[in-house]
């Protein structure tokens, strides 16, 4: 019912302008889609031609190896092994990144301490250095320890692009908490555990949601960390999509398995939308 | 029903010292306001009474017994934060369940004491409802009932009314003072706003600068403030430098006759408070006898049920505060005078 209501009032509050510049950035957004999916379908399509001029089922019969979504599907594009391979390493990091961030985020939030500025710049160092170049020094040491071309190795290089944007996220979750509650709740009686348990956690559930999200998209598509460090040995989406389009040339199973590689993400945001949306959350704490 | 005492209380945050040193002794069932502006350190007393803070130095009792030590957790007091702290994620019901939860009270006298509570704050209907859903007062009501369901030895209050408009705040404020007078419990609340410390509390301890100004009833701090500080932060207006001696004050309008029942003064320098609404404006000359001063009204506020005219007098400035039954025009010629009884001396301590 408070969605509909959402809804008109964003009808009425609207003007034309603002409806076609948000349909001109809906555009945007789905537009390069359109021609990925007619791609997906076709078996030759040359410019200037609109559409294909060769659909993929009319030689579906006449071809000995199987085409565009038949080859996505089929067990040799490796497609399967490889949504398993980023869908366990991206929940594994996003786990791991919640343990290492909720407490320093806390401390981040709250406190005030000497070098907080110069702590909360190196933080978000990783975003400034060159992935390359991360890349290229961890493998060095990744290799001579071992780590190189195991899940380990690659988890933990996930870990470094994702920590800066989660003690973000949830810095600020930490922010709009404020002291009152967990004060107001052991004044209430509540140990230490049942504060952390029935109040802290289930208030920060939004943004620990939002940060856990946000953390597993960005582990899903590291490219370049994921290949350094899986040796061609672990295969993972953007890897298997990188060796599919390396050759310069976008054939309909290429185009295909952009596609997969795109439904993880769309699956955990329909979910995660629901938590986040909730009723009580939807509107401010406290006033 | 609890006496809470407070015997040289010093809190320091690092080299920072939040207050120097008080000394407060609150009776059981009484209802005391800590008021002062921000930053003066009252509400660094009241989370030292809750237990969220130690002092650093002093005791603080409960009925005789030494409680600065005792965690927040076990002091049994209940705290009402200004912006009420509810918890957004659970139901009306749920927040005034918390604390009997979180204590392990068996289910059944659960259930007894939340209807009985909420039947005390009238939120019956309101159960089920999200914070989010209710208004400020009804979120007041929530975190009073929260909190009283505890059966807290002492309770507590950060600005209790500043976050409710005008109407509500008239009705939360009747609210407030007859559950705690059927209750019986020990009450103290924090305010920066010197109308809300009148209308609510039994005694107002004023704190300035991290030391307890004046602790008195709210009618006396009005009428008879020790200083001048405080005179100005009850908003007092008309505060004037005199000349005292032999129960006559000299100041720069004329001479004012003093009652020295009222207030004992010394012969010397000293300050006189003219409160604006103990002053009578007259039209004409002859109808005063004593402490006459002559003036001109030089402006006007009208405030619906009051007037506010700002009268020269010989290079001074009086406010006169008065019931709206007739306005008098700017730049008319008026007679002040004010009956000896109702003139405060401030002078410095000998």
């Amino acid at each position: 019912m408070a969605r509909r209501q959402i809804k008109t009032a964003l009808n009425t509050r609207l003007s034309t302008f603002q409806k076609i510049y948000l349909l001109l950035i809906a555009g945007f957004i789905l537009g390069p889609f359109i021609p990925l999916i007619i791609q997906s379908f076709a078996f030759r399509w040359a410019w200037p031609d609109m559409l294909p001029s060769t659909w993929w089922l009319e030689q579906r019969e006449k071809s000995l190896l199987p085409l565009a979504w038949d080859y996505v599907l089929s067990p040799y594009s490796r497609v399967w092994e490889a949504t398993i391979n980023t869908v366990f390493i991206g929940s594994v990091v996003t786990v791991i990144c919640l343990a290492i961030c909720l407490p320093a985020a806390r401390v981040l939030a709250r406190e005030k301490f000497r070098g907080k500025a110069a702590f909360e710049f190196f933080l978000s160092m990783p975003l400034i250095v060159p992935e390359a170049a991360i890349g290229i020094a961890l493998l060095m040491i990744f290799i001579s320890l071992g780590l190189a071309g195991s899940y380990l190795g690659i988890i933990i290089v996930h870990l470094i692009p994702t920590i800066p944007y989660m003690i973000r996220m949830l810095t600020a979750v930490y922010q709009g908490l404020g002291r009152d509650f967990e004060e107001q709740a052991m004044i209430l009686g509540a140990s230490r555990w049942q504060v952390m348990r029935l109040v802290t956690l289930p208030m920060l559930l939004p943004g620990v949601v939002a940060g856990a999200l946000f953390t597993f998209l960005v582990s899903t598509n590291i490219f370049l960390l994921t290949f350094f460090m899986g040796q061609g040995k672990i295969i993972t989406l953007p890897t298997l999509l990188f060796s599919k389009i390396a050759g310069g040339t976008l054939d309909a199973s290429a185009a295909g398995i952009t596609l997969v590689v795109t439904i993880p993400g769309i699956i955990l945001l329909l979910i995660t939308e629901r938590f986040i949306k909730e009723e009580a959350f939807g509107k401010g704490f406290g006033n | 029903m609890t006496k809470v005492q407070l015997k040289g209380v010093r809190k320091d945050f690092g080299s920072f010292t939040a207050i120097s040193q008080i000394d407060l002794d609150i009776e059981s069932g009484e209802l005391v306001a800590l008021l002062g502006p921000s930053g003066c350190g009252k509400t660094t007393t009241l989370r030292m009474i809750a237990g969220l803070e130690v002092p650093t130095y002093g005791h603080i009792l409960f009925d005789d017994d030494d409680v600065s030590e005792v965690p927040v957790q076990d002091r049994n007091v209940g705290m009402v934060f200004q912006r009420y702290a509810l918890f957004p994620h659970m139901t009306v019901e749920k927040n005034v369940m918390f604390g009997l939860k979180v204590r392990g009270t068996p289910s059944g006298e659960i259930k007894q004491r939340l209807e009985d509570i909420l039947d005390v704050v009238q939120l019956e209907q309101f159960r089920h409802r999200f914070p989010a859903q209710l208004s400020g007062g009804q979120m007041q009501r929530v975190a009073i009932a929260r909190t009283l369901i505890t059966n807290p030895s002492v309770l507590m209050m950060d600005e209790p009314l500043a976050n409710l408009d005008t109407k509500l705040r008239g009705e939360m404020r009747r609210f407030i003072r007859e559950l705690q007078q059927r209750l019986g419990i020990t009450t103290i609340f924090v305010t920066h706003d010197q109308v809300e410390a009148m209308e609510l509390a039994d005694r107002v301890a004023v704190i300035f600068d991290g030391v307890l100004a004046q602790y008195d009833t709210p009618e006396a701090l009005y009428q008879r403030p020790n200083s001048v500080e405080i005179a100005d932060f009850m908003g007092a207006n008309n505060i004037f430098d005199a000349q005292v001696s032999n129960g006559v004050a000299k100041t720069a309008f004329g001479d004012l006759q003093l009652d020295t029942d009222t207030k004992p003064v010394r012969d010397g320098t000293g300050r006189v408070l003219l409160r604006g609404e103990a002053i009578d404006l007259l039209l004409g000359e002859g109808e005063a006898s004593q402490n006459v001063i002559t003036g001109k009204v030089t402006a006007r506020e009208f405030f619906g049920a009051t007037v506010n005219y700002t009268v020269d007098c010989k290079g001074e400035t009086i406010i006169v505060n008065e019931q709206s039954r007739r306005m008098v025009d700017v730049g008319q010629d008026v007679w002040l005078t004010i009956q000896p009884q109702r003139i405060w001396v401030i002078q410095d301590a000998a």
